[in-house]
């Protein structure tokens, strides 16, 4: 490779790519922005404006096969797949949106085509980019919280993500629901921390053709640290304690979602609680979707490795659709009619 | 007379990611309605009907196109969308006018207790006690809605109207808001909370959507749909206290008290947001913005285009210039309700609902007490408390 700037597209031009990679790839100094692409030519021109960038704005990422070294796929859930395939197949590096496909037999087809033709694919699993998530890990491996005994994950909230197209309540086009969309970096980092995940038990409140505003997921792994038990729930659509609190013999290690730049620590000293923050020091001020589009770039200059690979993602998605497969209702006492009425049930 | 097999038509929704109309959704996969399609504005608020299987047709009331393609070949309409004035009154209009122009066999509309007025007056416990204005935009709005279903249905239009009064249940924002309002010490009792709460368990409500869709003997007709009790504020109030195992000794203030406060406080315009909003709205302020400075005119403006701001827009800028949904009224170290609470829990009419049970056939079937602890396990599950 030569250090010419990686000349980049990046496929879809709604929300994340306008929050999120269009900024970071305009402030990353080895890439150019070759293209903007999307179906919407005046999505994609609107985006351009807002910074004058001067690109290519094209409608079909085909058209640019030989222009560009690399791409960033940020369309619905249902595309990442055929398109990642599709451009790896041509010859071009792909950094996809999570997740990287909608089946886990989809996500390895992507890895192993990247694998084959030598190319890099990762997979945008932005979490991983947040100091927290390295600081959890050297706080588990000093032995601050002694033997671990479980966890709690919680991630939930008034469902706000303005979609440009909408796609994320159509079930063919978002393939799932809260555990797909934002548990996916759940299970991704907590099968990264603690392993791989042995057993499980999965509920969520999708009532039939729908998609889960609602899950539950009861894990167990058995990795670095022993065997640990944890609980993970995501919500649309209530307001959770959004943080993941992992319980130890010797203290209590939490993560706000608020503060992802900060591992929290709960200790008895000499009886009485004390709570620490850490955090990493002298660390940048590059946010987790920069972090992120520098771990392709270095993965492309082969001086570094994904973070998250196409085979990691799949075992990921291979939990998920687990999951999904043998998914029990969250039961709605409050929901249900029969009972109405009736005094002895309620 | 009933409408035969209404279950296997196809039933189209409006409002449907709000409160009552995401509980019509349910209930109707419930019920084994095989094509229920949702009329959905804002996707991002689809989750909770998300989970069903319903078809989401996104649209928009004021968009007769949308509508068109939205309704479909439906054959029942449960028009519960709300919005702006405009969405609640040309919406409605719409609405109808597509309905009535596909021929449907049943046009249902939610309509509320509050064409009387957010305070209604003694005299309004039937439904035989004539509507007229009150002066809020929203009750206004929501009559002159009321006005057009008249209309269609004179011209032949399958419709029925239900006016429910305190909708509350599950999802409920009556209940998300009072639990941290209690917390937060912004609550309290006005006139010993006597005022009638005329409170309606969400699912007796949705039993007289089925009923009003199921009865021909309802064509035409207006109906008030409570619990039929005679809960008041007090009561209301008291039982989300008990949830949250606090001591049931509340501020008091009297609607005296309140109404002289509002009275002579300077500064009417940075009260409360709904207070100010419903203040903006009324003729007596136009006219006094007439006579004030400019500057003070420009304030108002701002306040309206706050008001025009979809609810995330205004609660990321209220976040950044530090304004709360209520800004906290405290007069001598004491928490003042806002004007549109002390109106909506001073009211002493308890609505009838003598007619919907004998021409709908509606018996209120979840009484209070049973609706709330419902809603208490339901907020319980959701993280509320």
């Amino acid at each position: 490779m030569t250090d010419e700037p990686i000349r980049l597209a990046i496929l879809g031009c709604g929300t994340i790519t306008r929050i999120e990679h269009f900024p970071s790839v305009l402030a990353h100094p080895d890439v150019r922005l070759a293209a903007l692409v999307d179906l919407d030519l005046n999505r994609a021109k609107i985006l351009a404006k807002s910074r004058q960038v001067d690109c290519e704005i094209v409608t079909d990422y085909r058209s640019l096969v030989g222009k560009v070294d690399a791409l960033i796929n940020a369309l619905p859930n249902s595309l990442h797949a055929p398109l990642t395939l599709e451009a790896l197949d041509t010859g071009i590096h792909v950094l996809c949106e999570k997740p990287l496909a909608t089946s886990s037999a989809d996500a390895t087809a992507c890895a192993e085509i990247a694998k084959r033709k030598n190319l890099v694919l990762a997979v945008g699993m932005s979490r991983r980019f947040v100091a927290s998530h390295t600081l959890l890990r050297l706080v588990l491996d000093e032995g601050l919280l002694g033997s671990l005994q479980d966890y709690d994950f919680q991630y939930g909230g008034a469902f706000d993500w303005r979609s440009a197209s909408g796609f994320y309540f159509s079930k063919q086009l978002a393939g799932g629901g809260a555990l797909l969309d934002f548990g996916v970096h759940l299970l991704d980092s907590l099968m990264d921390w603690f392993g791989p995940v042995s057993a499980f038990d999965y509920q969520d409140d999708n009532w039939g053709s729908g998609i889960e505003a609602n899950a539950f997921v009861d894990l167990r792994h058995l990795g670095t640290y022993g065997d640990i038990n944890g609980r993970v729930r995501v919500s649309r659509t209530y307001p959770l304690k959004n943080r993941l609190l992992v319980r130890g013999t010797k203290g209590q290690a939490e993560i706000s979602l608020h503060d992802l730049e900060a591992v929290v620590i709960h200790r008895i000293f000499q009886g009485r609680p004390v709570t620490e923050t850490v955090r990493i020091a002298k660390q940048g001020g590059a946010g987790s979707f920069f972090r992120q589009l520098d771990n392709f770039v270095e993965s492309i200059r082969g001086r570094q490795k994904p973070e998250v690979d196409g085979f990691q993602a799949a075992r990921v998605l291979q939990l998920i659709e687990d999951c999904y497969a043998h998914a029990h209702r969250i039961p709605e006492p409050w929901s249900d009619v029969q009972a109405l009425g009736k005094e002895a049930s309620i | 007379m009933k409408l035969p097999n209404w279950r296997d038509k196809t039933i189209f929704v409006t409002g449907a990611t709000g409160f009552i109309g995401g509980r019509v959704c349910e209930r109707l996969v419930m019920a084994g309605a095989r094509h229920v399609r949702a009329l959905v504005h804002s996707m991002h608020r689809a989750a909770r009907i998300g989970r069903l299987p319903i078809e989401l047709c996104p649209g928009d009331l004021l968009d007769l196109a949308s509508l068109r393609s939205a309704l479909g070949d439906s054959k029942i309409v449960i028009h519960c969308g709300l919005g702006n004035a405009r969405a609640i009154v040309r919406g409605t209009e719409n609405v109808l006018g597509v309905a009535a122009a596909r021929s449907v066999d049943r046009f249902v509309h939610m309509s509320t207790t509050a064409v009387y007025g957010i305070s209604p007056p003694p005299g309004c416990e039937t439904e035989q006690a004539p509507l007229r204005r009150s002066g809020d935009g929203y009750c206004d709005n929501k009559a002159k809605a009321e006005g057009a279903v008249f209309k269609f249905a004179r011209r032949g239009l399958p419709a029925v109207i239900l006016r429910p009064a305190i909708v509350y249940g599950p999802y409920s924002a009556w209940s998300t808001r009072l639990i941290p309002a209690l917390r937060e010490g912004r609550v309290a009792l006005i006139d010993g909370g006597r005022g009638a709460c005329n409170t309606t368990y969400v699912d007796n409500l949705i039993d007289a959507v089925f009923l009003a869709i199921e009865n021909q003997c309802a064509l035409g007709k207006t109906f008030f749909i409570t619990d039929g009790e005679t809960i008041t504020w007090g009561d209301f109030i008291q039982a989300h206290v008990a949830m949250l195992g606090q001591s049931s000794d509340l501020p008091q203030v009297s609607k005296e008290e309140a109404i002289a406060y509002y009275k002579n406080r300077p500064g009417l315009v940075l009260g409360s947001m709904k207070a100010a909003g419903s203040v903006l709205r009324s003729k007596e302020f136009r006219r006094l913005l007439m006579q004030i400075p400019v500057s003070q005119r420009i304030l108002a403006g701002a306040w309206r285009w706050l008001e025009s701001l979809p609810e995330g827009k205004r609660a990321r800028i209220r976040s950044r210039v530090g304004v709360r949904r209520q800004v906290l009224s405290v007069q001598n170290g004491r928490f003042m309700p806002d004007e549109i609470t002390v109106a909506t829990q001073t009211s002493t009419v308890f609505f009838r609902i003598d007619k919907a049970r004998e021409i709908l056939g509606y018996s209120p079937r979840v009484p209070f007490a049973q609706g709330i602890r419902l809603v208490e396990r339901w907020l319980r599950f959701a993280n509320y408390i």
